[in-house]
């Protein structure tokens, strides 16, 4: 994110003024993003496309209402991550992810079956232990060591104090620290 | 500064996330504990692991689906959505369209003389709507579908106590003319009518036979019940029960008067128990535990007579339930039910 401050004023400049393709140009600056983040939140493809296409209406809906107090990026990600808790939190989501397949089947990109053979034991395990974090620890791993937004960012998208988010990054830390022993040098 | 305080502060000191102070305290026990340097060693293993962690890519063809999905709405929809759908404009067009409903049924109903003439057959009387003018009851009427809807949007509703009184007022008329014109039509059972699923053929109201004359009870509640089939019903079902009846009795007078025809009860039956009141406030627990809904309530000679609907799939365990609170005999009953099953039962002791 980091570097995309100037391009970032830019495309919200456009985007509010309804300029050609200024909505696709986020919409392709952003994608992998909003959808790496939602997908490790949901662990379900079909879901977190789904949940990511929502992202972004809502974004197209609501630019007007972007005051750039923080960056774009800042933003989208909350609109992410508070989507994210919510289906998480929501009843029917609960009762469905009985027997969900787990984070473990996650592609870092397209591949074959081939090649999803010879995928490392560290990455499932990797995959698998950030899956089993508790949401609210996840988000903030996702967010900190997948996705490198500072602790004030994760904050301001998240709605939390900067204590709560260094002592949950802490706790998520630790714990994948005791799962990924083995793998340790 | 102790290890497990230390320990805390890891996270923060690999994201170089601490104040000055902070620092300086954990590299000072750094520097004396190695089982914490070790410990930290690990710690920033794990989160090296956690860097390696590859990006995820969106699926193909993402890009184009969401910019289909937020395409702007063509100008001919959006021009007519902002015609129609502010609420200064679509309140004024549905209330203008319900108006227009309205002036619509009162056209038709004004325009059709069957309607008219059925409607005269029951109200006589500006305060009283159905009591007839004269004894001698008129030519058979049929009574439309579009009559009741006509009554049904006019909100008319009819009190129950009222229509009771009118519809016995009606019998005892006819009675007097059964007595002078046929004698033995008095005798005879009170006529059902026929019905075809467009129109409703009006009967006449029962005779009103002296209780004397009837010493079986179930002569009594048929009796009974067929004058509950000519009052109307709850004002939620009025006009929506069709008529059901067997075939013409060969004693039905030609002369179709009575202004009402409702369905008789798919299912009739006694219940005779020792304790009449006990036994109503059984069946009424009874209609509230199964879901079923009392229509009505007569008092008779005999008995309390109480007309319900049920499921059909609750109707079996209505039909268990009654054979405990007394003996329950049907004196009517169908192999095949309808979905809501209408039933009507006497209790007796």
């Amino acid at each position: 994110m980091e570097g995309h401050s100037s391009d970032d004023a830019s495309l919200v400049d456009r985007l509010r003024r309804d300029a050609p393709r200024a909505f696709e140009d986020l919409v392709i600056a952003y994608q992998h993003r909003v959808f790496g983040v939602a997908l490790r939140m949901l662990g379900n493809r079909a879901e977190a496309e789904e949940l990511a296409q929502e992202v972004f209406l809502r974004v197209h809906r609501a630019i007007g209402e972007f005051r750039g107090e923080s960056k774009l990026s800042t933003w989208l990600y909350a609109i992410t991550s508070r989507l994210c808790l919510n289906r998480l939190a929501s009843s029917e989501r609960r009762m469905a992810r009985q027997g969900e397949e787990t984070l473990t089947r996650l592609a870092s990109r397209e591949i074959g079956p081939a090649e999803e053979m010879e995928r490392s034991e560290l990455e499932t395990a990797l995959h698998r232990a950030i899956a089993e974090l508790s949401e609210e620890r996840r988000i903030v791993v996702v967010l900190r060591d997948l996705e490198g937004l500072s602790y004030e960012e994760i904050a301001a998208a998240l709605e939390i104090e900067l204590g709560t988010v260094r002592s949950r990054l802490h706790r998520a830390r630790m714990d994948l620290r005791e799962k990924l022993e083995r793998f340790l040098p | 500064m102790t290890c497990h305080e230390a320990r805390e502060q890891f996270s923060a000191l690999v994201d170089d996330a601490l104040g000055a102070g902070e620092r300086a305290a954990l590299d000072a026990h750094l520097a004396t504990c190695a089982d914490c340097r070790r410990e930290l060693q690990r710690f920033r293993d794990t989160v090296s692991l956690l860097h390696a962690v590859g990006p995820i890519r969106a699926p193909a063809g993402f890009v184009d689906r969401v910019l289909e999905t937020a395409r702007p709405i063509p100008w001919p929809r959006r021009l007519v959505r902002g015609l129609f759908l502010p609420w200064p404009v679509k309140l004024p067009m549905e209330a203008a369209a319900v108006v227009l409903v309205a002036v619509g049924v009162a056209l038709v109903y004004r325009g059709t003389p069957e309607l008219q003439q059925a409607a005269r057959l029951e109200t006589p009387a500006p305060a009283i709507e159905r009591a007839p003018e004269s004894p001698g009851p008129p030519g058979p009427v049929l009574m439309s579908r579009e009559h009741d809807a006509a009554r049904e949007s006019s909100g008319a509703r009819r009190d129950q106590a009222e229509l009771k009184e009118q519809a016995r007022a009606l019998a005892k008329t006819r009675e007097a003319k059964d007595m002078t014109e046929r004698p033995k039509a008095s005798e005879s059972q009170p006529a059902q009518t026929q019905t075809t699923d467009q129109t409703i053929a009006a009967g006449p109201a029962p005779a009103k036979t002296p209780e004397r004359e009837r010493p079986s009870s179930d002569v009594e509640m048929r009796q009974k019940m067929d004058r509950l089939a000519v009052e109307p019903p709850a004002p939620a079902t009025a006009g929506k029960l069709a008529a059901r009846s067997e075939a013409p009795r060969a004693q039905a007078p030609p002369q179709a008067t009575a202004s009402l025809a409702f369905a008789p009860s798919d299912v009739q039956g006694l219940l005779e128990v020792g304790d009449r009141d006990v036994a109503l406030r059984q069946v009424a627990e009874l209609i509230s535990r199964l879901g079923a809904t009392e229509t009505r309530r007569v008092d008779g000679t005999s008995g309390p007579i109480v007309e319900l609907t049920i499921s059909r799939e609750s109707y079996p365990e209505l039909a268990r339930e009654l054979g405990r609170v007394g003996r329950w005999r049907t004196t009517r009953e169908p192999a095949a039910l309808p979905a809501q099953v209408r039933v009507m039962l006497q209790i007796t002791s």
